[in-house]
């Protein structure tokens, strides 16, 4: 199998065989969790498969941590064709096609996606549950749903080109708004997963536009292209004021991520989208969609970061959103709105880590990047958060999300409070735990930063309150949760959370197990990789790391072990600086200092840019479209005049079609009867606004129509004049019914019309012009020169196919005599019925579509209102038709019925 | 406006009439005609029976509901122009070949039949559908 094709179907697999758990009949509980775990799970078998495959990371020709800082430009660009699959052409002049980058930081993230993917739909059985009410309806929508969802996450992560991590983005931002608006007829989460569709909606347009810019100003459509002139782009960069347009392109961008990533003052979506169910949330909130912001970062980071904007940009958002998201997470009481606040503090960790990479600091006698092991901080991150969020939906389902009511939950549910407590330890980033080293790792990228920029100190102090923040939840959950002194009570006040609340009978086994056991089972990853860095953690995601960022501390060691920590520490700021948060954190999660719960300001921004938008739109909306039609009529006039006077002052050359010369000026009089046509139908139009009376004006439309009929057959158009004779026949019928409903004439005199004619008069004499243009046309010096009068060339090319294609007689016609008329036209002889149906058919096309929602609208506006109208009733009776209107004898008809 | 006379008369001019719309309608493209005239000339007839017989015999002669003939015909027109786009051709590429039945002259049977027939059902359906809604509106009034 090509790997274009591996990686399709892995990226196609979710979806798939969640749409095929909709044939299974509802009450098919396991075997519907079977098939649709069977998606990501064989995404992950997939991925492995082609991380191991030859150029991938994993493989032998891949870059993994033994490429150095100083590696050639030309050498990379062919590691990365090594790493590109192959093209799927779809779109090839738009540069949208399938290919897959299947690089450390995309893989990876392909990886944690599916694998975590597969706990999760786990998860959901033991969630959702068997018994409940609505259990069977909730999973046979969920699993199409959250697989919907998988592969739009393992698209954006794994795509190639540009602007199909663009649209797989948007695929994200649609199924997480279906995935956190669950509670259909709950309206509170309906309004909060709109909140997060347009928040990260925005961010989908910046995206867009952020694409679009880079691509039109250097020509590269995909990453790997981007990732493999690394070089070249830097130096535009680096000279960014000769290019603003990579500038704007990474604002633009850097717009998509933020929003997408929950970065202040954007991250009020993100505790918002807890109204979600706990899969859900455990499943975006820790590995996937809010991760795609960064994810989108780590991928710009190789090129963008010798952007000057790039740390000056990053670095200030993310540690605000860092410390903010730290001080909320400690004064809330709802479980999962702790968490997700944490986890918002997180994102602004993770990004303040890619803008400090874009700082340099000096290492001996060269410069290396304050980055080190972005992967593994990124994943760190998902094994501790994800259990949290498993273990909270576990925990609210038997008892109760409020931390306050949770005073010694230990001894009645062991299992789900051990599984959270363990992962608190991750959140906390005690010793033991690969958080901690990860937290280490960035310390130490503040510390070698701050050497060049003093003012990243105050990052440091942001980061150490952050962390005792972290702590202290820690200690709070464990002391709470065991019934330990110090732990939270009702005393501290008792939050009623709006959130989802699923209820079911408490089942016993395997599966009812589901509930804890995926959480047990990441969480232990977090202590495997806490002890065994080198043997654990560095062969399974030291592959992963990108080659800028990996090994700029602890190349050597990899990542670094507890021990070596611990040892080569003690001399060291960062060190020091964790053990303050820790020790410090430890008395706030045991005083009684900030326990009560706030609300975050953040969540009024939302509704304030919606009620701005709403009514600013109705402002706008109520200026533009005032329901008065001889607005509307004004407005297209006006426009149309404006038009024509802009062409006309562009090609002075009109003005010859409106030159006559002596000899038609002679045959003038040839055509009295046209003429004297011409003239009524001036007459009766002149004499329509001289009445008041409705009827009276029809009568002179009519007139006027007919009049134009008789000229039409004066110069030999029957069909235009049978045309226009159906036409006058129907609209006069029209109007006679709808005068009939109109309500009574005002007599009053409307004397403020008289500005009116003067625009008329102007009106009418375009289109007396543009006609004479329209049959002049080769008169004059034109623009054109070569140009024909339209009626001629409109003759010449309506017959004359290539009526030889199937194997019949061409027609011999003059007309066709040209070898070059013979490849165009319409086929026809009938030049009108040609030009209708051939020359300008798509706009015929959109004439009778406007046709039809004319009539739409006719019969939405006058409904039958009554029910003895309908056709289907009235088809019994049978009496004979007759002049008087048979209402009354049916009405009897209809009650007797 | 019912009388005797028109009833008596439309028995044979609707027929008729009918008949003129769609050879109207088929013979457009290289004569006089075309779908929007043959949908008019329909339509007119229409009317005209709605006015000679009344209300409950056009609900006879046309059981469904206007709309459907709207909606058929945008189909058919819509169809016929996106069928191009199948073969890789440009949106409503049309062919004029000429089939021959055995019998007689070869036809002149374009692709563009089949839009203007869209465009004879859409003009039927409005112009009919409008009338008629109206003039139930005036008997109800």
């Amino acid at each position: 199998m090509s790997p274009v094709w591996m990686v399709m179907i892995a990226v196609l697999a979710p979806v798939t065989l969640g749409l095929v758990t909709l044939w299974l009949p509802r009450t098919w509980i396991e075997r519907r969790m079977a098939i649709a775990v069977a998606g990501p799970l064989l995404s992950f078998i997939l991925l492995i498969a082609t991380a191991i495959n030859v150029g991938g990371p994993l493989g032998t020709g891949g870059f993994g941590q033994d490429d150095g800082p100083g590696e050639h430009a030309k050498p990379q660009a062919a590691a990365v064709e090594h790493l590109t699959t192959g093209v799927l052409n779809w779109m090839p002049s738009l540069n949208i096609n399938f290919a897959f980058l299947t690089d450390g930081l995309g893989l990876f993230f392909a990886l944690l996606v599916s694998g975590i993917g597969v706990m999760i739909f786990l998860y959901a059985r033991g969630y959702f549950g068997k018994a409940g009410p609505t259990s069977a309806d909730d999973l046979y929508r969920f699993y199409p749903t959250i697989g919907f969802f998988t592969t739009a996450m393992l698209g954006v992560v794994l795509a190639d080109y540009t602007l199909l991590t663009l649209l797989f983005w948007e695929m994200t931002s649609i199924s997480s708004f279906l995935l956190i608006g669950w509670d259909r007829y709950d309206k509170k989460a309906v309004k909060l997963a709109m909140q997060a569709f347009f928040t990260t909606g925005l961010g989908g347009m910046g995206l867009f536009g952020g694409v679009l810019v880079f691509g039109n100003a250097t020509g590269y459509w995909r990453w790997s292209e981007m990732l493999a002139n690394t070089s070249e782009l830097q130096e535009m960069m680096l000279s960014a004021g000769d290019h603003p347009q990579l500038l704007w392109a990474f604002v633009l961008m850097f717009i998509g991520a933020g929003t997408k990533s929950a970065q202040f003052p954007f991250h009020y979506w993100l505790p918002g989208a807890m109204a979600a169910p706990t899969p859900v949330s455990a499943f975006l909130h820790s590995a996937t969609m809010v991760k795609a912001g960064v994810f989108l970062v780590g991928r710009l980071f190789p090129v963008f970061a010798a952007l000057p904007l790039f740390p000056q940009l990053i670095i200030p958002f993310g540690a605000v959103t860092m410390l903010y998201g730290g001080i909320v997470a400690l004064q809330q009481h709802d479980l999962k709105r702790i968490f997700a606040y944490t986890t918002v503090s997180q994102l602004g960790l993770l990004m303040t880590m890619y803008g400090l990479g874009a700082i340099k600091y000096a290492h001996g006698d060269h410069t290396l990047a304050a980055i080190d092991f972005d992967v593994t901080q990124i994943a760190n991150h998902a094994f501790y958060k994800a259990p949290l969020f498993i273990a909270a939906g576990a925990i609210g389902h038997v008892l109760s999300r409020d931390i306050t009511q949770l005073n010694g939950a230990f001894k009645k549910h062991p299992a789900i409070c051990g599984t959270m407590m363990l992962a608190a330890l991750g959140l906390a980033a005690v010793p033991g735990t690969i958080s901690f080293q990860a937290k280490e790792l960035f310390l130490y990228s503040i510390y070698h930063a701050a050497s060049v920029n003093p003012w990243l100190w105050l990052v440091m102090a942001m980061t150490i309150v952050t962390a005792i923040c972290n702590v202290a939840i820690c200690v709070r959950v464990w002391t709470t949760l065991m019934g330990w002194k110090g732990g939270m009570t009702e005393a501290d006040g008792h939050h009623h959370g709006h959130d989802h609340h699923h209820e079911h009978a408490h089942e016993h086994g395997l599966l009812a197990n589901l509930i804890w056991l995926p959480g047990l089972a990441i969480v232990s990853l977090q202590f495997l990789g806490g002890f065994f860095p080198g043997l654990f953690w560095g062969n399974l995601f030291g592959a992963f790391e990108q080659p800028a960022t990996a090994g700029n501390y602890f190349g050597e060691t990899g990542v670094p072990n507890l021990w070596y920590v611990i040892t080569h520490a003690f001399s060291s700021i960062p060190f020091w600086c964790s053990m303050l948060a820790l020790g410090l954190g430890v008395f706030v999660g045991l005083s009684k200092l900030w326990r009560g719960t706030v609300k975050d300001f953040a969540d009024n921004i939302y509704p304030a840019m919606y009620w701005l938008a709403v009514t600013g739109g109705g402002r706008c909306f109520r200026l533009v479209q005032t329901g008065n039609l001889t607005h509307y009529l004004l407005f297209v006039l006006f426009a149309l005049l404006t038009g024509f006077g802009w062409s006309v002052y562009e090609d002075p050359a009109m003005w010859s079609a409106l030159s006559l010369n002596s000899g038609e000026a002679a045959r003038f009089f040839e055509y009295w009867p046209g003429m004297l046509l011409g003239l009524i139908v001036c007459l009766t139009a002149i004499l329509i606004p001289m009445t008041e009376i409705r009827i009276v004006r029809v009568v002179f439309l009519g007139a006027c129509g007919f009049a134009v009929v008789a000229l039409y057959l004066v110069y030999q158009a029957p069909d235009l004049a049978l045309t226009q004779l159906m036409f006058e026949i129907i609209s006069v019928i029209l109007f006679v019914i709808v005068l009939r409903l109109l309500p009574k004439e005002k007599s009053t005199k409307d004397t403020g019309k008289l500005w009116r004619v003067p625009i008329a008069v102007a009106v009418g004499l375009m289109f007396g012009w543009m006609t004479l243009i329209a049959v002049e046309g080769n008169r004059g010096e034109f623009s054109n020169p070569g140009a024909e009068p339209l009626g001629v060339t409109l003759a010449q090319h309506s017959y004359g196919l290539e009526a030889d294609e199937f194997g019949n007689p061409v027609l011999d016609t003059a007309m066709s005599k040209d070898p070059d008329v013979g490849t165009r036209g319409g086929g026809g002889k009938n030049i009108v019925n040609v030009i209708l149906v051939d020359f300008r058919g798509f706009d015929t096309l959109g004439e009778i579509t406007v046709l039809g929602l004319a009539a739409m609208g006719v019969w939405s506006m006058l409904p039958h209102r009554r029910r003895k109208n309908d056709p289907k009733r009235k088809v019994e009776t049978d009496y004979p038709a007759c002049a008087i209107d048979p209402l009354e004898h049916q009405d009897a008809k209809g009650v007797t019925a | 406006m019912s009388s005797m006379i028109l009833r008596t008369a439309n028995g044979v001019i609707f027929p008729l009439t009918l008949l003129f719309a769609l050879y109207m309608a088929l013979k457009g493209h290289n004569a006089p005609g075309g779908g929007f005239i043959g949908g008019l000339v329909a339509a007119v007839a229409l009317v005209l029976y709605r006015m000679s017989h009344g209300r409950e015999a056009m609900g006879r002669l046309m059981p469904i509901h206007p709309r459907m003939l709207v909606a058929f015909g945008l189909t058919l027109a819509s169809a016929t122009s996106v069928i191009p786009l199948i073969f890789g051709l440009p949106l409503l590429t049309s062919r004029a070949p000429y089939v021959n039945f055995g019998v007689g002259e070869p036809v002149h049977l374009p692709t563009a039949m089949w839009f203007d027939l869209g465009v004879l059902f859409v003009v039927i359906g409005v112009s009919v559908g409008m009338i008629v809604r109206l003039g139930e509106e005036v008997d109800e009034s």
